[in-house]
């Protein structure tokens, strides 16, 4: 009876089906899932906007925001998760893709669908190299295979390395076998590989002039092993961005800016690749529909770092003495969700890159620019509440606006409305109203671009506390545009562009594409009416001559604004220091003060070692390696 | 001359005790005392009696001519020692060699207990229970000479009479037990091979006798629960607490800033009372022709403070045993069990978290149903809202159970001494469970879906021993006993689970997960990782030789050869050898003119075990599933997780015993010394790769452990029967150095799992505090922790080097954190019993000294601590630089992740404490009225349980019990779990409180 010394596992998988066909489509599965413990993690979000000119600590911030601030409030260590969410999720991920790759062809896999695995394994290496530096290309297998060894050991590769044997190899082979539209919804396309080799090749480019003279880790020469200078990948990167600008099917830019981030319009064809989240199923949604606790995994929450507690609000219940209500109340619905005041927007976002609020729809379609009175929701039996002034408001109006400007003569003073926020009031106004010299880290404006939306609220508040059920963009159409333009401002030969997007090719033609669209408004968000206006043409004369690097950043931060873009943009063109070294907020005196509308100004420390972030603590702790060769390891200036 | 005598025995009540049998010391005259306890025998007027029974001390009493004698005897728990079950066999302790620690049922059930887990802890030397839930009807968890495995089990096997038992030590009642044997080194568990490499717990349950007249018994108590109560900051305190952090200023709607209301939150939710009762029935009995029967029915309910949480079971025991003929004899036993668990998903955290400014009622009195604060809107937890839920909320696990064994023994005619012996054991456990919660309940949201979900699984196992004893003594002086043993066994494990939203309405709770509301949204869920399947296997071959020459030498001997099925191809089979002798010092002829030497006994035993309870599949490597959607359409990845590894064998320990036992004074004074080493090699390790594997982990034999210790335990009869007096006390006390003294290769320390080579596995890896930075200390801080540095924060050792100034050289990093070892120094307990004529009283303890207990509640993970105001905060003493001794940091000094930094080093206290864990006061009802009812023995009795705690640092700061409640991976009793890293390390969280209970029993006879 040696039977029972037989095992047959029958509830779970053994390797052994990563080579069937069914196991390898399983695999490429899984590296579209793992985009969600990046693309939607608050602390991905948090990791690339905290110590940018975006955003910096908010009120209720802890350590993960305030250490990577570099505004003296904490220091940068390598305990930071945050640094650990692209190092600890990419290298499982490229396994998988190389494991996709090797077994493929022999189950039958399609050189298409194989192709998928070898954008992602590009992807992940592209985040890698560009938070890191140089990282291993060897898993314990050798250079780019599927890992089975159970060794300790790992050497990082040089920047170049990464770049020239993994990353433009996979995407050229991608951009080949890829086919034009996706096989699933948001699966990758030609265009998608286009817009990332585009990316590569800039970035590349850029590490190879090294205008600011940054360290890069482990330590080699700027030459490229092909023997090509920057020039030529500025070139290269024109070229690919103006290929997929010229055949964009099945992508287009939205009508509108608004259009681009509205729930309802989510999954429209200008997101060329998103992190997908579904209501139907917390089990495949990967968090919680009514309650999440948004750690490192696979939650969509990062929309409740960029907004304060606007719960705090109050009306009053009658018109004679105030008698405080919640007017604001927690929702599910996009300008709300759930409040954690981690990061806040400065000053300089309102009055420097979104200084134009008229013409440019960018502003009004990226901010929550009034808090909303959802009483009705909220369950409350009278319909009508007492707001600034004693004037009456009911559901739907506005309980709190940020004006667009400065317009002086508003009373803080909260002595007879208690906004309880400190907002002030307005002769003549129902709403509180905040200017934006009184921005501060506990009141500022929410990101709209990101918030939750369900369809499942039944007239009420919903589930604000879920997971969110959106898909988190990873990356847009209009990118291409900002690719082929900064590599035009870097010195890329151009042409003229044809094709639905024409324009001269040159930096303030393409951009001009992109600015254009920002002009034209077919919805007023803050207003919350129809507003079909074409304000392009004066959004266009605005545009300067001469774009310079600086002028694309700032485009750049009008067009994505708060989704996790700005720190590689800054890193990979040397000018997160020079952008986002000094920075104006309010609440100077007491950060966790309402009522505080002094106005400081802040500076930030940042070195050229932290270019590149610390290879997270438990990369080192489970290496087994001598305490020399894992100092070795660590990029530099970390311990 | 023989003068004619004429006696009586009775028991400690004044009961006749028939049966009982008097002997005249020196000699073979002997009687037995007839049905009223009278006896009469003829016997010198100079000589001595010696009167015997069961469960009592054997007496002597001096003729002294005297014609008629009254003999009480005193029942006396050490005499039921005198025989110890080994493992396939039992042997009387004079004989034993290896190391077993006895407790006999009476004794066990000193603590009422609702299972032997938790009435073992304190009791036996070397045998360390730890509480890893306050839940009702959790269990324990016990470790026999520390812990062996890093990832492979460290339970004992249990052993239910004969048969290795399957379930949960949950599913035995206490009150059937006869006695518990605990095989503690490797020369007594090598007879039960690599399932008893952890120890080996032998339970006998009670048995009819032969010969015995019909006995109905009936054990019972009811008891009530007094709360340890979390101790919560007040309004007062809450209001400057929230002041000092500055954070949330705003006070919530619902909240009084005032400070005229403060709402004790856990008054309002606590059950009052919560109450346990235990029922149990016992008929044994012989048949009339050499067979017994023992029948019993028992009832256990066992109330949680929180309101709809209890645990109920029912069990149902029966066996019988007949010889039949001269050659056979059978058996069978059957324990079943049927258990309800209600409520199980009710925590504390909605109660702790809220704000005492909050009022839950409305001023017309009704509840709400939030409150509003800064930032939260819990849902209100009181005993009023949860009783109103009704059939909108249901959390229930109903376990039922059957542990089955059949014997057949048979003589081998013409070979004297030599027996077949065949075991047959089948268990089956089934587990369902059925969860519903209402739209709305327990959710800020009044509209959130019902969900509902089921799940059930069920375990089988067999087991088929085939044994061949043969005993025999030679020349009267050589005893020899030998066992074979070939057995197999096979366990099989299977379970789902499933779970929906959107439910027909509140009455189909989780019975039709078909009746749906909505017809969409429905979000059915039949996640990969609640579905199980394992089977495993097990093949062994056993030889034991126990030789004994004039009870003076003694020798055993075990050979063993086990296969397991977990465990690769090629590595599936293990040999392993365990020897043992002893030396009766005391029968030796130098030792005869010590009288007070009563025995005196030396062994020493070497033997190795082995460990191959790893899960199943562990050599095959396995895929996790990804979830994920393409827009409407769901899919599962997947990706490499673990590494196969075609070449997992065996864990295996090496032990070396060295014990004295001992018998002093006319057996006033007993007890056993015991020293041991116990190395495990090639452990069963879940090696973590680094990220840049690309796999997250292999198991592999890698590392090595060891285990260190020392147990003594003493015994003693300070008053034996003296003008109706006794007094008894014992002690307990034991050492145990456990370190890990190899991780794979090369490497010093697995920091994701805190295993860290010279330390043991129980470690805290954090920051150490050693103190607050104070206000004079405002530009020093700065120089440890940079800008963010001020005073009032927690100050933490600093490991690195200097700058000539005295400056540290760089700030406060991960390099400055510490391992932390948590193993208490020692460790045991203590019980002591003075009887006075019917009365009895009794103490049980236990205590420990040094370790780390570590309080969640006081750390980060607990969230009960965050010193913002935002939510419930626990009661502490913080620093101000008013109040500059405080223990706790700053309100309004740096957060890391919502907590003070540093938070989680306010969590750990020194885990020192002595505890009465039982006093019990009972009285022997004595009188007529008892015999003509046909009682023959009524015992009443009270007991407080808990009733005091001592020496605890953490008691005197929390009022809490100072033993752990929970694993450091359960979420449910923390925030912020610990990750499966530190699965296997215990922390207090906000588990079910802690509670004193007072309790009434009654046990009678009929």
């Amino acid at each position: 009876c040696k039977k029972i010394l037989d095992e047959t596992p029958r509830a779970t998988f053994t390797p052994d089906f990563f080579k069937t066909q069914a196991g390898v489509q399983g695999g490429i599965t899984s590296l579209y899932g793992h985009l969600r413990y990046m693309y939607g993690n608050g602390y991905f979000i948090n990791s690339n906007e905290a110590g940018t000119d975006e955003e910096t600590w908010a009120q209720l911030a802890d350590l993960n925001t305030k250490n990577i601030d570099f505004s003296g409030v904490g220091t940068v260590n390598p305990q930071t998760d945050n640094s650990g969410i692209v190092w600890n999720n990419n290298f499982p991920d490229i396994n998988t893709a190389s494991g996709v790759i090797e077994n493929g062809a022999a189950v039958g896999i399609s050189d298409a669908l194989i192709a998928e695995a070898r954008f992602f394994r590009s992807f992940d290496y592209f985040l890698l190299v560009q938070t890191f530096g140089g990282v291993p290309l060897d898993l314990g297998a050798g250079e780019l295979k599927f890992n089975t060894s159970t060794a300790r050991t790992s050497k990082r590769n040089t920047v170049p390395e990464v770049y020239t044997k993994a990353i433009f190899p996979d995407l050229l082979i991608a951009i080949d076998k890829l086919p034009t539209a996706p096989r699933v919804v948001g699966g990758v396309t030609k265009n998608v590989a286009r817009l990332y080799l585009a990316k590569a090749y800039l970035t590349y480019g850029w590490w190879l002039q090294n205008p600011n003279n940054i360290p890069t880790y482990p330590d080699v020469a700027r030459t490229d092993p092909a023997g090509h200078d920057a020039a030529y990948y500025f070139n290269q990167a024109y070229t690919v961005a103006a290929a997929g600008i010229e055949s964009p099917t099945p992508y287009s830019l939205q009508a509108s800016f608004y259009d681009v981030n509205v729930a309802t319009n989510d999954r429209n064809n200008e997101v060329m690749l998103f992190a997908d989240h579904t209501q139907s199923s917390a089990q495949y949604n990967g968090g919680d529909l009514s309650y999440s606790s948004g750690g490192f995994s696979t939650d969509n929450f990062a929309s409740w770092f960029q907004q304060w507690n606007y719960t705090t609000i109050t009306s009053s219940k009658t018109n004679s003495s105030w008698s405080g209500y919640s007017s604001v109340q927690r929702a599910a619905t996009q300008p709300l969700g759930r409040p954690w005041t981690l990061l806040a927007p400065p000053q300089g976002v309102f009055k420097v890159t979104f200084a134009d609020k008229l013409n440019d729809s960018r502003y009004d379609g990226t901010f929550v620019t009034r808090y909303r009175c959802n009483l009705k929701e909220a369950g409350y039996t009278g319909t009508t509440l007492y707001n600034a002034n004693y004037l009456p408001i009911g559901e739907g109006d506005a309980v709190l606006s940020f004006l667009n400007d400065d317009v002086g003569g508003v009373d803080y003073t909260n002595s007879v409305y208690k906004s309880s926020v400190g907002a002030g009031v307005l002769p003549g106004r129902a709403d509180f109203v905040i200017e934006p010299s009184n921005i501060s880290r506990i009141c500022y404006p929410g990101n709209f671009k990101l918030g939750p939306y369900r369809t499942d609220n039944n007239g009420g508040l919903g589930s604000p506390n879920g997971s969110s059920t959106r898909p988190f963009p990873v990356a847009k159409f209009s990118e291409l545009f900002f690719i082929a333009a900064e590599a035009a401002v870097k010195g890329a030969a151009t042409r003229a562009i044809s094709g639905s997007y024409a324009n001269d090719g040159t930096a303030r033609g393409l951009i001009n594409v992109i600015r254009a669209r920002a002009g034209r408004w077919r919805f007023d968000n803050g207003n919350q009416v129809a507003k079909v206006q074409d304000n392009s043409a004066a959004i266009i004369a605005a545009t300067p001559a001469s774009i310079d690097i600086n002028y694309i950043l700032a485009e750049r931060s009008r067009e994505y604004f708060g989704e996790g873009y700005r720190w590689f943009d800054l890193v990979r063109t040397q000018k997160w220091t020079e952008l986002s070294s000094s920075f104006v907020i309010a609440g100077k005196t007491n950060p966790n003060d309402w009522n505080d509308h002094t106005v400081g100004t802040f500076t930030r420390t940042i070195l050229p070692m932290n270019y590149l972030k610390p290879i997270p603590q438990s990369q080192l702790d489970g290496l087994d390696m001598s305490p020399v060769d894992k100092k070795a390891y660590q990029n530099p200036g970390y311990n | 001359q023989n003068i004619k005598i004429q006696g009586r025995v009775l028991d400690p009540a004044g009961q006749s005790v028939p049966g009982a049998s008097i002997r005249v010391k020196g000699t073979q005259n002997g009687v037995t005392t007839d049905a009223n306890g009278n006896f009469q025998l003829s016997a010198p007027g100079n000589s001595t009696l010696e009167v015997s029974f069961i469960g009592y001390a054997t007496q002597e009493k001096a003729v002294n001519n005297q014609t008629k004698i009254t003999i009480t005897l005193v029942s006396d728990t050490k005499t039921l020692q005198d025989v110890v079950v080994i493992g396939y066999g039992s042997q009387r302790r004079e004989s034993v060699t290896g190391s077993v620690a006895s407790i006999s049922g009476a004794n066990l059930n000193a603590v009422p207990s609702a299972n032997i887990a938790q009435a073992l802890q304190g009791r036996l030397a070397g045998v360390d229970v730890q509480q890893s839930s306050t839940k009702p009807g959790a269990t324990a968890q016990i470790r026999i000479r520390g812990t062996r495995s890093i990832n492979a089990s460290n339970d004992p096997l249990i052993v239910l009479d004969g048969i290795p038992f399957a379930g949960t030590i949950a599913d035995i009642s206490p009150d059937d037990i006869k006695s518990v044997d605990i095989l503690k080194d490797a020369s007594a568990t090598a007879i039960y091979g690599s399932r008893g490499s952890n120890g080996v717990v032998l339970i006998t349950t009670r048995k009819g006798s032969t010969g015995q007249a019909p006995q109905i018994s009936y054990n019972g108590y009811g008891m009530v629960k007094d709360v340890m109560k979390y101790q919560m900051m007040q309004s007062e305190q809450y209001l400057a607490l929230r002041k000092r952090a500055g954070l949330y200023t705003a006070p919530g709607t619902d909240e009084d800033a005032t400070g005229n209301t403060n709402t004790d939150w856990q008054d309002l939710f606590y059950r009052k009372p919560a109450t346990t009762q235990n029922h149990d029935i016992n008929v044994t009995g012989a048949t009339s022709s050499k067979g017994t029967y023992k029948f019993g029915v028992g009832y256990y309910r066992d109330e949680a403070p929180i309101p709809l949480s209890q645990y109920n079971r029912i069990s149902l025991r029966g066996s019988v045993d007949q010889e039949i003929g001269k050659y056979f004899r059978i058996g069978f036993t059957t324990n079943d069990n049927y258990s309800i668990t209600d409520g199980a998903n009710l925590g504390m955290y909605g109660v702790l978290n809220m704000s005492p400014l909050a009022n839950p009622f409305n001023s017309d009195g009704s509840t709400k149903r939030l409150v509003v604060l800064p930032a939260d809107q819990p849902w209100v937890y009181t005993r009023e809202t949860l009783a109103a839920l009704g059939d909108k909320y249901v959390n229930t696990t109903k376990d039922l159970a059957s542990y089955n064994s059949a014997y057949v023994d048979m003589k081998i005619p013409g070979v004297e001494g030599l027996r077949y012996h065949l075991n047959l054991g089948g268990n089956i456990r089934t587990s369902n469970s059925g969860s519903y919660t209402g739209v709305g309940v327990f959710n800020t949201d009044p509209n959130n879906p019902n969900t509902a979900s089921i799940g059930n699984s069920r375990t089988t196992q067999w087991t088929v021993e085939n044994l061949l004893f043969y005993d025999k003594t030679f020349a009267q002086k050589h005893n020899l006993n030998v066992t074979a043993l070939y057995s197999s066994e096979q366990t099989t494990y299977n379970a789902s689970n499933i779970s929906r939203k959107n439910i027909a309405g509140d009455s189909f709770q989780f019975y039709n997960l078909g009746q749906t509301s909505s017809g969409s949204n429905d979000d059915i869920t039949i996640d990969p990782n609640n579905q199980a399947y394992n089977q495993s296997g097990l093949m062994s071959l056993m030889g034991r030789i126990i030789y004994t020459y004039d009870d003076r030498y003694l020798l055993t001997a075990t050979y063993r050869r086990d296969a397991s099925s977990r465990l690769a191809t090629g590595h599936k089979w293990h040999d392993y050898p365990a020897v043992s002798i002893g030396w009766n010092i005391n029968k030796e002829s130098f030792m005869q003119n010590l009288s007070w030497v009563n025995s005196l006994k030396l062994r020493v035993g070497y033997g190795e075990t082995s460990n191959q309870s790893v899960a199943p599949y562990a050599t095959l490597g396995q895929l996790s599933v990804r979830p994920y959607n393409f827009g409407a359409t769901n899919a599962n990845g997947y990706y490499v997780t673990q590494l196969p590894n075609p070449d997992l064998g065996w864990e295996y320990s090496k032990t070396k015993n060295l014990g004295l036992d001992f018998s002093l004074f006319n057996n006033r004074l007993t007890g056993t010394a015991e020293a041991y080493i116990t190395e495990t090699d090639n452990l069963l390790l879940s090696v973590g790769l680094p990220a840049t594997s690309g796999v997250s982990s292999y198991t592999g034999n890698v590392g090595s452990t060891s285990n260190k210790g020392f147990e003594i335990t003493l015994n003693g009869v300070i008053i034996n029967n003296k003008n109706g007096w006794t007094w008894e006390a014992g002690v307990n006390f034991y050492r145990n150095v456990n370190r890990i003294t190899a991780l794979a290769s090369g490497q010093q320390q697995d920091v994701n799992n805190w295993l860290f080579v010279g330390h043991p596995l129980n470690v805290i890896y954090d920051y150490k505090k050693i103190g607050i930075w104070q206000a004079s200390e405002a530009a020093t801080v700065k120089q440890y922790e940079g800008p963010a540095g001020v005073p009032g924060m927690v100050k933490v050792l600093y490991t690195g080097t200097y700058n000539p100034d005295g400056s540290p050289t760089r700030n406060i990093s991960a390099a400055d954190q510490q391992v932390l070892d948590a193993d208490p120094d020692f460790q045991g307990g203590f019980n002591t019993r003075v009887a006075y004529k019917a009365f009895d009283f009794s103490i049980v303890g236990a205590f420990v000294h040094g370790g780390i207990l570590n309080s969640t509640l006081y750390g980060a993970n607990g969230y009960l601590n965050l010193e913002s105001g935002r939510a419930g905060q626990i009661n502490i003493d913080y620093w101000t630089p008013d109040n500059p001794n405080a223990q706790f940091p700053d309100p309004a000094s740096p957060k890391s992740s919502n907590n003070p930094k540093y938070g989680s080093t306010s969590g750990y206290f020194d885990a020192s404490y002595m505890k009465i864990r039982a006093i019990t006061l009972g009285y022997n009802v004595a009188g007529k009225w008892l015999k003509s009812a046909g009682i023959k023995k009524l015992h009443v009795y009270t007991t407080a349980q808990n009733p005091f705690i001592f020496f605890s640092p953490y008691y005197k700061l929390s009022k809490q019990d100072p033993e752990p409640n929970s694993y450091a991976n359960d979420s449910s009793n923390m925030a912020v779990a610990y990750g499966s890293g530190q699965s296997r390390l215990l922390t207090v969280g906000y588990n079910t409180p802690s509670t004193r209970n007072y309790l009434l029993g009654l046990n009678v006879t009929f």
